[in-house]
């Protein structure tokens, strides 16, 4: 069966009670935060204290340990081409004029031989994948305590454009036809004789390839039959218009918009005049 | 005062852009308030144009050449902006898929709502009094996809309701829904006409139902109003809804036939209570005995191919979807699978090819259980026509598309040339085959799939809803193909909700219901059984109603009941 609401948490938090601006703001914050600090140390916690707020917002383990085992091959990749090839700006952010290797390939093997991972690096690498990781879980935080709708009243009364708003709320509504007519084409496919259980990844993709000139077809026909519904249903893309949902910001948000801005002042300040944050190694 | 019409169309000609010809042509028409008025008309003759120029959508949208007037409340809907029309003209299309806009039950009301300003507060108090006439209420923070297809139509209908209009148009509202979801869309509407007094314009093949419910019948040929009048009038006029490829309510096509036979009607009718007072005046004057039907002896001896035994399938969250369903086909047999939406009927089908798997029990292809299977292999012996062809086309012309299966099971050059031949004459696509599928009408389309699946040389073919979404000629066409590849030796399963098209074709019918099998018996007896038929919302056909009033209980079509009056010509 398809799933055909975007995963959202039944339990009841901080951050299902917070306004959606508030969420972009903390979403903002984290951004700021992961670019400002290179310290692995402070990136681990930094990810550590998102990673507790999913679970105490009731993002399921299961998602959680989803995105981890999907992202694991690309950031071990990441770790470890710090660890051998980003040797000049890690020199440069210690100010040091040589690094310690703690792996280096025989000198005789082709192409490779030679080749050094320093600590250095490593640790370099540690920081951008808890980086990566803070801002990966960081989304399911503040898009998956939200219902769309408020995702949409909160956009507007951000001034973000109406008609951008619709657009983004009809994903949601049409994104699961458009996956349910994509099965529905692969398993047509399938039985034709296509025996896509004993294919190649690339054959595969050939298949899917296939799939999308019926797929475009077949929304293009939707998105004229939507906007004659629209036209039938008074939409004219006018802002002016009345809202059924209501979002009001609280006394909490505005303890948390606080709290958020003083602390990432304080980060900021604390990273220029106290260099907090900055790339060391302690050895 | 208020005027009598609601809507008046004067002179009425409308070509859309880049199109040749012009889909309203001169078209008259004054719409009552208060009344059911129902538009009829083979495919292409202009109904959803008609449906389209009542909201201002046409020509206000689509642009193109408008001549003539619409008056709406008496303002030419030229002069008014859709999104004001949308307050006095709702309007419901034919795909309750791609009609609801919103993420959630609740908001699909709001939406309009919302676009025409209404205050908050009024949205709220509008939305659980519009759920509860549609028998929605406890669903407001659902997403429209849960649905079942009759509650998503319901929701439309409750969504075009919602600004308050005083005109409801429906355009083929009911073509993809089951028996159950047909009556629910009437019922309601004439609940809503009674209760504020709604006037409603409604296109569609549903000749029974209309019948039923319209006060008037407008016909519509080739963009031009043909006639208008009662049901009674109209659907007695059998020449014209044959002229137009339509067909009449099986009570007055049988009623029709009676007459041939020589017995005095005075009125034909067209509705089934009428038809039934009128059965019983009959028997009061003439003798009715059971027609004399020679059953052909063609129940197929051939192995067992589809099997099940004790089978049961779960989804992974709990819910029941098939309840120890065991059913074996054997070669040479046609089956009509029967039941409602969500009986189990497609999800059955679907574990034959390995699709699914069953929960508990064994599905078994030629003695074989499926799980040996794979899908592909599987294909190639079971040929699986899907409801939508569009769904089935992939390539960009229909011999690639005939010859797509042959190239992936592996055959040769020159085998997949002479079976794509094949099965291009047999389907009749020959002078189609270089035509881009998607340019050719959806009963070709449904043909080329068809094509495509033959020159697999399956021995087993599944045809899932059919008849859904068709007018009559294209219903008939496609059962006709499943009767020819019968007769060729291929075991046949039609699964469908519409009866009345199954007599001349299928010789066995399989009933289900919530999950199981209500009834597996042969076709004639299974009709009879109208209780077990209503236990899954089946409707049988009219004249199989019309039967049993008189206590006959052979008798499945107009024809036969026709014949049990055979001796009593002149009466």
């Amino acid at each position: 069966m398809v799933t055909y609401k975007i995963q959202t948490v039944e339990k009841d938090s901080l951050f299902t009670r917070l306004d959606f601006r508030t969420k972009v703001l903390i979403l903002l914050v984290v951004t700021l935060l992961a670019f400002l600090w290179d310290d692995p140390i402070y990136q681990a916690v930094l990810t550590v204290l998102i990673l507790a707020a999913c679970f105490a917002a009731g993002v399921k383990k299961g998602y959680v340990a989803l995105v981890l085992a999907g992202m694991s091959p690309f950031l071990i990749f990441m770790v470890l081409t710090h660890a051998f090839f980003n040797d000049s700006q890690v020199m440069r952010l210690l100010e040091a004029a040589e690094l310690h290797p703690f792996f280096a390939f025989p000198a005789d093997w082709w192409l490779i031989g030679g080749l050094a991972a320093t600590w250095e690096g490593l640790l370099y690498g540690v920081n951008v994948m808890f980086k990566t990781l803070s801002l990966i879980l960081v989304m399911p935080l503040a898009i998956f305590t939200t219902d769309v709708d408020e995702m949409i009243t909160s956009m507007v009364q951000a001034r973000v454009p109406y008609r951008l708003a619709f657009i983004f709320s009809s994903t949601f509504r049409f994104f699961p036809l458009l996956w349910a007519e994509f099965q529905k084409i692969v398993e047509a496919q399938r039985l034709r004789g296509l025996a896509m259980e004993s294919m190649g990844l690339a054959k595969r993709v050939r298949v899917y390839a296939r799939v999308v000139v019926p797929l475009i077809l077949g929304a293009l026909v939707r998105s004229q039959q939507l906007e004659v519904v629209l036209q039938s249903r008074a939409f004219n893309g006018d802002p002016d218009r009345t809202y059924f949902h209501e979002v009001k910001m609280t006394w909490v948000d505005g303890v948390v918009i606080g709290l958020v801005l003083v602390g990432s002042i304080a980060a900021v300040y604390g990273r220029v005049r106290y260099g907090w944050g900055k790339f060391t190694v302690w050895f | 005062m208020e005027s009598k019409a609601i809507a008046v169309f004067k002179e009425v000609s409308y070509q859309y852009p880049r199109s040749a010809g012009y889909a309203l042509r001169d078209v008259n028409l004054s719409i009552q308030r208060g009344e059911f008025l129902a538009v009829i008309g083979a495919t292409g003759a202009g109904k959803t144009t008609l449906c389209l120029a009542l909201n201002g959508v046409v020509p206000q949208f689509f642009g193109g050449r408008f001549f003539g007037s619409v008056e709406i409340e008496g303002e030419d809907t030229l002069n008014v902006p859709t999104s004001r029309l949308a307050v006095q003209v709702g309007e419901v299309f034919e795909d309750p898929e791609s009609q609801l806009v919103a993420t959630s039950v609740e908001n699909e009301i709001a939406f309009v709502l919302e676009n025409l300003k209404t205050p908050r507060e009024e949205i709220t108090a509008r939305i659980p009094v519009m759920l509860a006439a549609v028998r929605l209420s406890g669903m407001e923070k659902k997403h429209p996809h849960e649905l079942s297809l009759g509650q998503k139509q319901r929701l439309a209908i409750a969504a075009a309701l919602a600004a308050r209009p005083r005109l409801l148009v429906l355009d083929e509202p009911t073509s993809q829904l089951d028996p159950h979801g047909v009556q629910d869309v009437f019922q309601l509407l004439k609940e809503f006409q009674a209760a504020y007094g709604l006037t409603v314009v409604m296109t569609g093949h549903a000749a029974e139902e209309m019948a039923e419910y319209a006060d008037r019948v407008a016909l519509l040929s080739d963009g031009t109003l043909k006639a208008l009048g009662s049901p009674q009038e109209m659907y007695t006029a059998f020449d014209l809804l044959k002229e137009n490829v339509l067909r009449p309510p099986q009570v007055a096509e049988t009623f029709a036939q009676i007459r041939q036979r020589g017995v005095r009607v005075d009125e034909v009718p067209v509705r089934l209570q009428d038809g039934i007072r009128a059965m019983r005046a009959l028997q009061s004057r003439v003798t009715i005995c059971e027609p004399e039907i020679i059953l052909p002896d063609d129940a197929p001896r051939g192995e067992v191919i589809l099997e099940t035994e004790e089978l049961c399938f779960q989804y992974p969250d709990g819910t029941s979807v098939l309840r120890d369903v065991n059913l074996s086909v054997r070669k040479g047999d046609f089956v009509a699978l029967l039941g409602q939406n969500g009986a189990g009927k497609s999800t059955l089908a679907r574990h034959f090819l390995n699709l699914l798997q069953p929960t508990s029990g064994e599905v078994r292809f030629a003695g074989k259980s499926t799980r040996n299977f794979a899908v592909s292999q599987l294909a190639g012996r079971i040929g699986y026509v899907a409801q939508n062809p569009d769904h089935q086309i992939f390539t960009s012309s229909v011999e690639e598309e005939v010859s797509f299966a042959l190239k992936n099971l592996g055959y040769a050059a020159s085998e997949v040339r002479q079976r794509t031949e094949e099965s291009l004459t047999e389907m009749g696509l020959a002078q189609v085959r270089g035509a881009h599928p998607l340019s050719l009408p959806k009963g070709d389309r449904a043909r080329v799939v068809i094509a495509a699946i033959l020159a697999m040389h399956p021995e087993v073919v599944i045809f899932d809803e059919p008849t859904t979404g068709q007018d009559d000629q294209g219903a008939q066409a496609i059962l006709k193909v499943s009767a020819k590849l019968h007769r060729q030796g291929k075991t046949i399963v039609v699964i469908s909700h519409h009866l009345y098209l199954l007599p001349d074709y299928a010789r066995r019918a399989v009933v289900m219901g919530k999950g199981s099998i209500l009834l597996d018996t042969d076709l004639r007896t299974a009709f009879h059984q109208v209780d077990v038929l209503r236990q899954t919302y089946l409707a049988p056909p009219q004249a199989v109603l019309l039967a049993q009033a008189v206590g006959l209980h052979t008798p499945l079509t107009p024809a036969e009941v026709a014949a049990s009056f055979a001796s009593q010509a002149g009466g």
